[in-house]
């Protein structure tokens, strides 16, 4: 069990670094479907999560449903309706980024050695990719113009919460105040950048959140 | 509390419905009010019960961790009796008031408001917990913030319900503050921590929540939204906002004070000294003060001073040990409460008829109206002898048990003797300035000559909005002229509040009976007058002139006394603590062809609060303007510095 979590956390690290070097919105809009099915996935596969009552199970499930599904579809419609042809437009170039995703790992490991968390054996790595992912997601919100790549780096922030959250929580808990607290954000999050985005790209022909700048008082 | 969360239940069904139907109007208005009368009905009905009324008990956890609960003792149901009495009344005035069906979702979102508003307050007044209350305080404090944000496409509204957000919600970090200082040391949300606070811990939870409930009561320092807010939100909201709203934060310092059981007489001689500037400041302000809904305003500051100059001689006394002068000051202020709900309401329900039918605030631009409007003018009468303290008004009542509570602290010592006279003094001047104020109002809006044409047309408000004006003011004639079971109900909340004030039966039932003569003989006095008058007019040929013609020839109505030069005089004795500005052009030529006259009375604590605490710190902001230069990455970069410094700091 303990090597099929950690095929998952390598595989959730590896989308993390393909996110951060990928040039394509449709491409990155997938990235994401994919890291958060697998993300959704973990806590099952954990050793202290094993003897889930159907109250978990529907969780995970209307996990997987929200996460691979309803925000990366709602994140294509988004993508369609304002028909962004154009690439990401970086502030920071694609290797640069890459080479921050590989800092952040070693960054993470250092953290999590230094922060000294009673984990359970075989836990670090799942830290690991937990901070990794958070920063990466903040990274990608700063270094990108676009309005639809800072959600989708606050999705992927959100991912590195809820893994540092399955990291920490040695029982299976029964209250999910806080994941979907934060979920339900990212919900409204998406449909406001929906309705942003039309509303910037109908007043400026573009959806560069440079552009906002001419709003300021 | 079945009953009791039923009638809740009820008046906020009033409100959703009104919200449901507000495309059919007259059905919204009519089923939503039908809700919210039975729902305060049932409310006052179900203090009556015993399984409801004073010790009912209710508790849930709300989210596993967060315990709510509610009960009622006397205090709770004292103050339930006026928000379930008020409100339906404000509630049919709406009826008339608000009778444009073209804005129909614009009424029934007030109405809804409104309603919320009934609610959360009855919350607030049975919270049983530290968190209840809190809750319930917030919502109270954001549905009136939506009502003061009625009008919202006036600049001028929307100025003042930000101020009032400002202050509320500033008021509410102070009372969390004050909350969580009794959950630290205690370490829940119970009331009956409180009682086991170390000393001077108890001395600054209270003021702590002094200030914060204080800033909802409308305090002195702390009123500032008040004059802005009333003006700003239509009437039948200022009335609820002004006689019920208000009164919350008196509840509050009164649920503190009772909870942390301080026997420090500091907490005494603050209320005392707070209440006496507020009612000064608050008429004399009044008195500034030519736009009618304005006014009133300051007058509630006054009267929430006379309610705490009460309340701080009833808190003195129990520290004292002088049972009469803490049971008559309790007693008092509470009955001001109830009073001041009753006749408040009337006055600010009286002032909206005056502007739905004229459209005009200043009390300059009216006048003569109680022969277009009687009802509406006899009634505000009634509520301003009432306001003022003059018997037979209820008003008269209250104030008189707070200057028998005072004229007992006589017999005290030292700094507390100089604070009773200075009470008495005070209480003395601002019942002859409000006396003044009321003559210059009811003098210059209702009696006097038109000063407009038009307002010779205008009509009587309809029956819908005389109604519950014409019950206010009888309420305020029957407590001022029996005034007994009122006063006996009042001394036994105090009584069942502090069991030790329990003041002595005979002596209450005495100054009740006296106080019930002495005004029933006043009211006896004046329709002898009236009598005596008309029986030497009968068979006397009766001419009638233009009102104050004092003889000229040729008067005209712009000869007439104005608010202005009535108070002046008055206001400029105060000056220290009035600021005059005035506009005169002057007069340079042998024949003037025109000059300009214009002064206005300036709040001292407006002018401090923006010298020296707006102005200093929208200096300091002002110069961090660069910070927000609209790069939303850099605004994230922030974000990020600040955790990874945090993170620093906890690693180095």
């Amino acid at each position: 069990m303990i090597n099929m979590t950690n095929t998952i956390l390598v595989i959730i690290l590896l989308s993390v670094l393909l996110s951060l070097a990928s040039n394509r919105l449709s491409a990155l809009v997938r990235i994401m479907a994919l890291q958060g099915v697998m993300v959704s996935l973990t806590p099952l596969f954990l050793e202290h999560h094993s003897n889930l009552g159907s109250g978990g199970l529907i969780f995970f499930q209307i996990m997987i449903l929200i996460k691979g599904l309803l925000i990366p579809g709602l994140l294509f419609m988004a993508v369609r309706k304002v028909s962004i042809t154009r690439e990401i437009e970086p502030l920071i170039g694609y290797h640069a980024s890459l080479f921050f995703g590989l800092v952040c790992i070693l960054l993470s490991g250092y953290i999590t050695s230094r922060l000294q968390v009673s984990l359970p054996a075989g836990h670090e790595l799942l830290l690991i990719t937990a901070i990794t992912t958070l920063a990466a997601g903040l990274f990608l919100m700063m270094g990108r113009t676009k309005a639809i790549t800072q959600v989708i780096g606050y999705l992927m922030l959100e991912n590195g919460i809820y893994l540092i959250g399955t990291a920490l929580t040695k029982q299976s808990h029964t209250l999910y105040v806080v994941e979907f607290g934060v979920l339900l954000d990212l919900l409204v999050g998406v449909m406001i950048m929906g309705i942003i985005l039309h509303n910037i790209n109908h007043a400026f022909d573009d959806v560069d959140t440079t552009l906002m700048r001419r709003l300021k008082d | 509390m079945n009953y009791f969360f039923a009638a809740l239940g009820l008046v906020l069904t009033g409100g959703v419905a009104a919200l449901i139907f507000h495309r059919q109007f007259l059905f919204a208005k009519g089923f939503s009010l039908l809700l919210t009368v039975a729902g305060c009905a049932l409310g006052l009905a179900s203090l009556a019960l015993p399984s409801d009324g004073p010790a009912a008990d209710w508790s849930l956890t709300w989210l596993q961790i967060f315990p709510l609960s509610c009960s009622v003792d006397s205090l709770s149901a004292f103050f339930l009796v006026p928000i379930f009495l008020i409100c339906p009344l404000a509630a049919v005035y709406n009826i008339g008031y608000q009778d444009d069906a073209g804005a129909s979702l614009k009424t029934m979102v007030g109405v809804f408001f409104l309603n919320l508003l009934l609610v959360a307050m009855a919350l607030v007044v049975v919270a049983g917990n530290l968190l209840t209350l809190l809750l319930a305080w917030e919502v109270m404090s954001l549905s009136s913030f939506f009502l003061v944000l009625y009008d919202f496409k006036k600049e001028t509204t929307r100025k003042a319900a930000y101020l009032y957000l400002v202050f509320s919600q500033a008021g509410v970090l102070l009372i969390s503050a004050a909350f969580a200082i009794i959950f630290g040391s205690t370490g829940s949300f119970l009331f009956a921590g409180a009682a086991t606070l170390p000393a001077d811990i108890k001395l600054l939870v209270f003021f702590l929540a002094c200030a914060g409930f204080g800033s909802k009561a409308g305090v002195f320092p702390l009123h500032i939204w008040l004059p802005h807010a009333h003006p700003a939100a239509p009437s039948h909201i200022s009335a609820v906002l002004s006689g019920v709203m208000i009164k919350m934060g008196i509840y509050g310092i009164v649920r503190t004070y009772l909870l942390l059981g301080s026997q420090d007489p500091l907490i005494g001689q603050a209320v005392l000294v707070l209440g006496m500037a507020s009612g000064v400041l608050g008429v004399l302000y009044a008195l500034g003060k030519h736009d009618i809904k304005r006014l009133l305003a300051y007058h509630s500051v006054e009267n929430i001073g006379i309610i705490m100059i009460g309340l701080g001689l009833g808190m003195l006394g129990a520290t004292l040990g002088n049972p009469v002068m803490a049971g008559f000051g309790f007693a008092g202020g509470l009955l001001h409460v109830f009073n001041h709900s009753i006749f408040k309401s009337l006055l600010f329900m009286g002032a909206g008829a005056v502007v739905k039918a004229t459209g005009l605030l200043h009390v300059d631009d009216l006048g003569g109206l109680i022969k277009q409007m009687p009802v509406t003018g006899r009634s505000f009468i009634a509520g301003s002898v009432s306001i003022s303290g003059l018997p037979p008004g209820n008003g008269f009542i209250s104030e008189f048990l707070i200057y028998f509570a005072a004229f007992h602290g006589l017999s005290e010592t030292g700094a507390n003797l100089i604070l009773v006279m200075l009470a008495i003094i005070s209480l003395a001047v601002i019942g002859g300035l409000a006396a003044a104020c009321f003559t210059k109002v009811v003098g210059i809006v209702f009696l006097g000559e038109p000063r407009h044409e038009e307002l010779r047309s205008v009509g009587e408000a309809g029956s819908w909005m005389s109604l519950p004006m014409l019950l206010l003011a009888s309420f305020c004639l029957v407590i001022g002229v029996f005034p007994e079971p009122f006063i006996n109900a009042v001394f036994r909340t105090v009584a069942q509040m502090v069991p030790a004030l329990t003041v002595d039966h005979v002596l209450v039932a005495t100054v009740g009976t006296n106080l019930a003569w002495a005004s029933r003989l006043l009211l006896l006095m004046v329709l002898l007058i009236m009598a005596v008058r008309k029986a030497f007019s009968l068979r006397k040929e009766v001419a009638r002139g233009p009102t104050w013609g004092c003889g000229f020839t040729r008067p005209t109505v712009r000869m007439q006394y104005s608010g202005t030069s009535y108070a002046l005089s008055i206001v400029s004795f105060y000056r220290p603590f009035a600021r005059i500005r005035t506009i005169w052009s002057g007069i340079d030529t042998i024949f003037p062809k025109q000059a300009a006259y214009a002064s206005r009375v300036d709040d001292i604590a407006e002018i401090a609060l923006h010298r020296f605490l707006v102005s200093p710190v929208a200096f300091v902001l002002g110069k961090l303007r660069w910070i927000q230069h609209g790069h939303i990455q850099l605004y994230i970069g922030y974000i990020i510095g600040t955790i990874a410094v945090l993170l620093l700091i906890f690693f180095l």
